[in-house]
């Protein structure tokens, strides 16, 4: 039932999103339901007693290599959203002073 | 000709590429260039492929149902059409002879290629990356000014729009693992093998959730007034009028992908888009900032083409929402790109403090007027047209029939309010005369008094509808017009001017992000026990 | 506190309609490894199935994935330039000193690390890794170098002119097969024609190309963030 498990990283991920009062909380939160997500594409597309996708001599069964490839991109993607976030949180630190959602939103009129 | 997605994704990239790495301001007049090349490649397109779209099928490389695909039709291809379009617009508006900068235009013509690309594919991956490109891209150009409120819109336009595509992912997985494929349309020919199963209907929601966030539906909407409120006013403009028309398109092409699943979703999204709409007027009617009350206008008016969009594919109610996007998309770019001139002129956004428009800047007024028309729904203007096919669509439901009236009045009020800035005294501190600026204006005026008055010919040619039925000399179409904008302006005068205490409450209501999100899980779980459990 | 719970009741509804739909999956989902398994090989010639997903049946996508990361090195650059006066950039001063023990294993480390990360880029087609593998061991070599030497400039400007001049390299280089094979973003070798070793030959210089890029484009954000902190 490893699916199972990884279905609950990414609700872990989404309590953290709508709990947190934080900026930085809400960056982790988003990179771990994307781990989340990851880990259920590899477990899905793995096969009970299935080697890694390579082909060699010996190799009969293996893992479907397509949620591999695929993971490497949404890896890097998820990279690229938290370098972005973190810099965004950066500069509206240097703006604001603080980085709580609800204060960031209360000041200089909240528009 | 087959090729020719591919040039018109690629054109604008590399132009970008080229831009960026030279920096030299002739180097900048090729971003025209390849404007005017991906136009006359789309004109050709449209004319070898004209009536025969299943020969656009297009895969990469030679191993068929493997890789990746690109196809069109008559949507996506009058979406293709509509794109290039803004993005004329908003390259002219923006041009400034020898001075435009080549940072913005990298991230424009990048944005061009990425959009182009997410209207014709067709995997579902694909279109996940594409949809993750083009949220990147749009908080790059939301923080574009480097202002504090800018910073802020854009990281909550960025963490809230990745946890809803995030969301489609996973229903690309459930997808993936039922089928064996995630081509939109070799799934689409399998999806009635497993239609009632609990794991097609758990993708669904999960993909209409991203689609969701993506289009700014009702609960999870509050990204769109500040994103599209700090934003530059060219870059307000694209995003109202295209970018978030990018996520109604992706719910037309999923729900074609679920058709065989024969999921029942025309109630639940009609609700959905009428809560929308009605929701977007009422904070529209509070706001003070021109160009908060357009971004709120663009969340009502997605609401109804949703309204539209959600009845079945190939009924009259259907068009009217797909025509409505078109329409909206002219002249909301008219309305935020007029705003933007005045604000300049004006050095302020406040609503109560720009006046005397009509005598400092005629012309551009004269614009503004058309499109403030156009959005109220004045015959003679295509709103018209297509409120009255989805009106039509919901003749026998009482109720469903007076939300869309009410939608309009509150369309009417809060335009009155706008309108105010025409009247009073000149005073304008500086004098713009761009003559690019003024020309994109009058294209887009024009485009909009065409729409609305040509357009039996022009349903016709597109897109093959029988628009005759709809008559624009209706008298009591014309009364319920009057009658919308006497009831608007009695509204305005007694509510809304005197700015009583609930106004103000709407007014300065904030949403936190994680509230927002909040309002998203109610939002899934809501759509779970609608499509899944019932 | 209600709000929390009531949440937790969301989430578990979620959870449990996913738990029968994996119940479906198990019924009768499928696996379609067998395709690349067969195929694989011949028609990329790629031993690892990954890196012949990624740089030919999915090349598309790939570009892309190098594209979202080209896009965020500029975002990141432009955003961080300091134009408008900020409040409280002095919080940010780097008091950070960075321990000898760490400094001395560094200097051991760094050569292996890079060495670690052109393998796995130059062997992507044959063994575990691949051009955006490799390419991120080699920017966390590079980023040991700032360990070593934390006064060390970088001339980002030249940085990010390569990193650019490498993804319309790539872009070129993926379009050939326009004019061998007559489609686009594949292999420019013909599987009918040329055997697996030649075919490798692409995968490589592909493999090696993104390695650079994902490397330059890694290195550059980290600077970008290290100059925010000073």
């Amino acid at each position: 039932m490893d699916p199972l498990l990884t279905f609950i990283v990414i609700l872990v991920g989404m309590y953290g999103l709508s709990t947190s009062k934080n900026i930085i909380k809400s960056v982790f939160s988003v990179t771990i339901m994307e781990s989340g997500v990851i880990l259920l594409f590899l477990n899905l597309g793995n096969l009970e007693g299935g080697s890694i996708p390579i082909i060699t001599q010996a190799s009969e069964i293996i893992a479907d290599p397509l949620p591999q490839a695929l993971m490497i991109t949404t890896i890097v993607i998820g990279s690229t959203v938290t370098a972005l976030a973190l810099m965004l949180c950066i500069k509206v630190f240097h703006h604001y002073g603080t980085v709580e959602w609800r204060e960031i939103l209360r000041r200089g009129g909240g528009k | 000709m087959l090729f020719v997605p591919v040039y018109i994704i690629f054109i604008p990239i590399f132009t970008a590429l080229v831009i960026y790495l030279f920096k030299n301001r002739y180097i900048n007049y090729l971003a025209l260039l390849a404007q005017a090349a991906i136009t006359v490649l789309l004109v050709l397109y449209h004319y070898t492929y004209k009536g025969n779209y299943g020969d656009t099928l297009f895969w990469f490389g030679d191993w068929q149902t493997i890789g990746i695909s690109l196809v069109n039709d008559e949507i996506s291809e009058s979406f293709l059409f509509l794109s290039v379009f803004s993005w004329w617009m908003v390259l002219i508006y923006t041009f400034e002879k020898g001075k435009t900068d080549h940072n913005f235009l990298f991230f424009l013509m990048f944005l061009q290629g990425v959009f182009l690309g997410l209207l014709q594919s067709n995997d579902l991956f694909n279109m996940f990356v594409f949809m993750e490109l083009t949220t990147i891209i749009v908080t790059i150009l939301i923080a574009y000014k480097k202002a504090g409120d800018s910073f802020r819109a854009g990281i909550y336009y960025l963490l809230l729009n990745t946890s809803g595509v995030l969301m489609f992912l996973i229903g690309i997985i459930l997808l993936y693992n039922t089928f064996g494929t995630i081509n939109v349309e070799q799934i689409g020919s399998l999806i009635h093998l497993y239609g009632e199963e609990t794991v097609i209907r758990f993708s669904y929601v999960l993909m209409m959730g991203g689609i969701a966030v993506k289009s700014a539906l009702f609960p999870v909407f509050t990204w769109l007034p500040r994103a599209h409120g700090v934003a530059a006013s060219a870059i307000s403009a694209l995003l109202s009028g295209l970018v978030v028309k990018g996520g109604l398109y992706l719910f037309i092409r999923i729900n074609g992908m679920y058709a065989g699943a024969a999921i029942d979703y025309t109630e639940f999204f009609y609700w959905v888009g009428a809560i929308t709409a009605v929701v977007g007027v009422m904070f529209a009617l509070s706001q003070k900032d021109i160009k908060q009350v357009l971004a709120y206008h663009t969340i009502s008016q997605i609401g109804i083409v949703m309204m539209g969009l959600s009845s079945l594919h190939d009924t009259a109610m259907f068009y009217g929402g797909f025509l409505h996007i078109f329409n909206h998309a002219l002249f909301k770019s008219l309305l935020f790109l007029g705003a933007g001139i005045i604000i300049k002129a004006y050095k302020t956004k406040k609503v109560g403090e720009i006046r005397g428009v009509m005598r400092a800047m005629p012309v551009v007024s004269v614009f503004m007027i058309i499109g403030m028309l156009s959005i109220t729904g004045a015959p003679f203007f295509f709103w018209f047209i297509s409120k009255s096919i989805i009106k039509y669509g919901i003749m026998d439901s009482g109720i469903k029939y007076w939300i869309l009236f009410v939608v309009n009045i509150g369309t009417a009020t809060s335009f009155i309010k706008l309108s105010q800035i025409f009247f009073g005294q000149k005073r304008m501190t500086i004098r713009l005369k761009r003559l690019p600026q003024r020309i994109t204006l009058m294209t887009l005026a024009f485009a909009c008094v065409a729409l609305g008055n040509f357009y039996i010919q022009i349903g016709e040619g597109f897109f093959g509808l029988p628009l005759q039925e709809v008559t624009v000399a209706d008298w009591a179409a014309l009364f319920d017009y009057a009658l919308a904008l006497s009831i608007g302006l009695a509204f305005y005068k007694l509510v809304i001017e005197p700015d009583y205490k609930p106004v103000r409450y709407i007014r300065n209501f904030q949403m936190s992000f994680e509230t927002a999100n909040y309002l998203f899980v109610v939002f899934l779980v809501v759509m779970t026990v609608y499509f899944v459990v019932l | 506190m209600i709000r929390n719970g009531f949440l937790i009741l969301l989430l578990l509804t979620l959870f449990s309609v996913f738990y029968f739909s994996l119940q479906d999956l198990a019924e009768f989902g499928k696996n379609s490894a067998q395709y690349f398994l067969d195929h694989g090989l011949e028609e990329t010639g790629s031993n690892n199935l990954v890196t012949s997903i990624l740089l030919d049946y999915r090349l598309f996508d790939s570009l892309f994935e190098a594209g979202i990361l080209l896009i965020a090195v500029s975002g990141i650059i432009w955003i961080s330039k300091h134009e408008i006066e900020e409040k409280n950039a002095e919080f940010m001063i780097d008091k950070f000193k960075t321990p000898d023990l760490f400094v001395t294993f560094s200097r051991l480390v760094y050569p292996l690390m890079l060495a670690f990360g052109f393998y796995i880029i130059i062997n992507g087609h044959v063994s575990p890794g691949g051009g955006f593998q490799g390419g991120a061991i080699v920017a966390t070599a590079i980023l040991i170098l700032y360990y070593i030497d934390a006064e060390k400039e970088t001339n980002i400007k030249m940085i990010v002119t390569i990193e650019k001049y490498l993804y319309l390299t790539i872009l070129v280089i993926a379009s050939l097969s326009f004019f061998t094979r007559g489609t686009f973003f594949t292999n420019i070798f013909d599987p009918n024609t040329f055997d697996t070793g030649t075919q490798s030959i692409y995968l490589i210089v592909l493999n090696v190309l993104v390695g650079f890029k994902v490397a330059l484009g890694l290195w550059t954000i980290f600077t970008a963030f290290l100059k925010e902190g000073r």
